[in-house]
């Protein structure tokens, strides 16, 4: 080797490095919050309240935060961007959002479905044409409940 | 990251159930499409030495089986200069950041069994280099058996101790390796004679082409006998380690590309695979037979005893390996196409890396070749680099998932009839479930479209 190509090797070795060594860095950092039950900036959550657990599809989250006291009956706030609406009990985001499994879980885990309430859930799903989500409604229909969307208005 | 409850949750029932550890590990054989006794002894054991304190005591296995598949994976790579020191980073970047990786951090089984394998075909490649001894054996052949007994790519143990034997490493003697064949022969014996019936059974769905095909569609196109989709698993699963492309058999880079909308996340995989791939094969090439790199010959000036020939040099055994676990790991794969039976191959793809890039910076390369070999590191380096960053996403996003499986339970359970009316076992189920579920998950809607478009995804 003459002296050129050896001056080579340097600059080599920097471009082969430096990458490897930006993502150790950020790997690092990354292991650090996660050991801090922090996240990365680009996984930076915020807690989410029943209603919007029930909205995004948060199941998990959904039963925790029943477990932890949270009333699966009462109406949560929701933030601008997940509903076009700004509080709704969890079973009204559930359907707001088409998500018949969460009708599922929250049922499960003591959201109550009078005839009062089923009608206007049911009424919520005819509104926005998730037949999905209509078939989980009927499974959980009380007895006595009317189907009739006559004079029932939906918040969306 | 919680357990997952899929392929897993049954597993640790079964072990909470089972009296002993060597019941668990007689029970499965015979039963069951796999031969995976350790794996189940192992989860046996683990349970009883948990103390009540089942995911600590399963994670902290992983942990350190993942702690082991590292040290073990430095300890391959020769480093003695700062050319060494910086192509192991760039090799690092490439351990973690392949896509075979992720099956070993983000599979949440109660013992990850391709990890395990991973560290056993580390560990003996370890032994081969070592001075020979009956203990090395003792130990080669211990890997062997445990690797055979924990998944079936732990034949990946003789595979790599054969090759490496061939590029002239004797650490394990060849009596230890004709024992091994033998022993190879019986499991063949076992695996693909007494357990036939089983694995004719087996219907793991698998990608072809641009679609991702049920197992009951694979045999309705194909038929039940070897045919043109078993050489296709074997070519594409080479193809995954090398070029990142296609994944699990499907050809989602081209797939997006028909579709006019290939996120960069698949840009980034295929480039940054590609070049390291043209980087190991120029390395190779530019060697040629008759040739040593420049670092090469010093080095054999200064010992004598490493010089080419009957033993030929680290370099040479680490490619000839690499090859050999490749080749073998897409034959294993003939039945379906799974990222993580590439694995090893893939451990193996960022020490064939480390070679090809510690020969290309020693090499004294003329002006315009060095600018193209350092363009060359630096793109394909970020692309590993982002790829290892996203190996966190990947879990973050597996974790969600495993968090909302546990929502779930018991009422799935109730609902499927598995819901067990022992009172142990339901308390065993239940303190997992309230683990898993008391843990803070991120949801997915907070991450910011650019890191989804960015960072891998768990395609299947």
């Amino acid at each position: 080797m003459d002296s050129a190509p050896n001056r080579r090797v340097r600059p080599l070795s920097i471009c082969a490095a430096a990458p490897a060594l930006a993502a150790v860095a950020v790997s690092a950092a990354i292991v650090i919050m996660a050991v801090t039950n922090d996240a990365p900036p680009f996984w930076h959550g915020g807690s989410l309240t029943l209603s919007e657990a029930a909205a995004l599809h948060d199941q998990g989250e959904l039963v925790r935060l029943i477990a932890s006291g949270n009333d699966p009956n009462a109406v949560y706030p929701l933030r601008a961007d997940v509903l076009a609406v700004r509080a709704l009990t969890p079973l009204e985001a559930a359907v707001g959002a088409r998500r018949p499994e969460m009708v599922e879980l929250l049922v499960r885990h003591g959201a109550v479905v009078d005839p009062t309430a089923w009608r206007r859930l049911h009424c919520f799903a005819m509104a926005s044409g998730a037949v999905d989500v209509v078939q989980m409604l009927d499974r959980f229909r009380p007895a006595g409940s009317e189907a009739s969307c006559e004079g029932i208005s939906t918040p969306f | 990251m919680p357990l997952q409850v899929h392929d897993s949750l049954d597993e640790i029932i079964a072990a909470q159930q089972s009296p002993g550890v060597w019941a668990s590990f007689t029970s499965t054989i015979g039963e069951t499409t796999y031969f995976r006794p350790l794996r189940i002894a192992e989860t046996k054991l683990l349970l009883d030495l948990s103390g009540g304190h089942y995911f600590a005591a399963y994670k902290a296995f992983h942990v350190a089986l993942l702690a082991a598949a590292f040290a073990l994976f430095v300890g391959a790579l020769r480093l003695e200069t700062g050319v060494d020191l910086a192509a192991a980073l760039f090799a690092l970047s490439i351990f973690t950041g392949l896509h075979t990786f992720l099956g070993l951090v983000k599979e949440g089984y109660p013992v990850n069994h391709f990890l395990q394998v991973v560290v056993l075909v580390l560990a003996a490649v370890r032994l081969s280099k070592a001075g020979g001894s009956r203990w090395i054996d003792v130990a080669a052949i211990a890997a062997f058996i445990a690797a055979c007994l924990t998944l079936e790519s732990g034949v990946l143990v003789w595979v790599a101790l054969v090759a490496s034997r061939l590029s002239g490493r004797r650490g394990v003697s060849d009596s230890a390796l004709v024992a091994m064949t033998g022993l190879l022969v019986a499991y063949g014996l076992v695996r693909f004679v007494w357990l036939a019936p089983h694995a004719q059974g087996m219907a793991n769905a698998s990608g072809y082409g641009f679609e991702r095909l049920e197992g009951s569609q694979i045999r309705e196109r194909f038929g039940t006998g070897l045919s043109r989709f078993n050489v296709y698993n074997v070519l594409t699963s080479m193809a995954t380690v090398l070029f990142s492309e296609p994944r699990s058999g499907v050809f989602v880079f081209f797939r997006g590309w028909s579709l006019s909308e290939v996120p960069p996340r698949v840009w980034i995989n295929v480039v940054s695979s590609t070049i390291t791939t043209a980087l190991i094969v120029i390395a190779i090439l530019s060697r040629g037979p008759g040739r040593s790199a420049p670092h090469e010959t010093r080095f054999a000036t200064m010992q004598p005893t490493m010089r080419r020939g009957p033993s030929r040099s680290a370099e040479t055994a680490d490619l000839v390996v690499f090859g050999a676990v490749l080749a073998a790991s897409a034959i294993a794969s003939y039945a379906y196409a799974k990222d993580e039976i590439m694995s090893v191959a893939g451990v193996f793809y960022a020490l064939a890396a480390f070679w090809a890039v510690r020969d290309l910076i020693m090499r004294g390369l003329r002006a315009a070749p060095a600018v193209a070999v350092a363009l060359a590191l630096l793109v394909a380096g970020s692309g590993w680099a982002v790829r290892t960053i996203g190996v966190n996403h990947v879990l973050r996003a597996q974790a969600f998932a495993f968090h909302n499986d546990w929502a779930w339970i018991p009422e799935d359970m109730e609902r499927r009839g598995t819901w067990p009316s022992d009172p142990s076992t339901r308390k065993v189920i239940i303190e997992l479930r309230d683990e898993s579920i008391a843990m803070p998950i991120v949801n997915p809607w907070f991450v910011p479209r650019w890191a989804d478009r960015v960072f891998d995804v768990d395609y299947f």
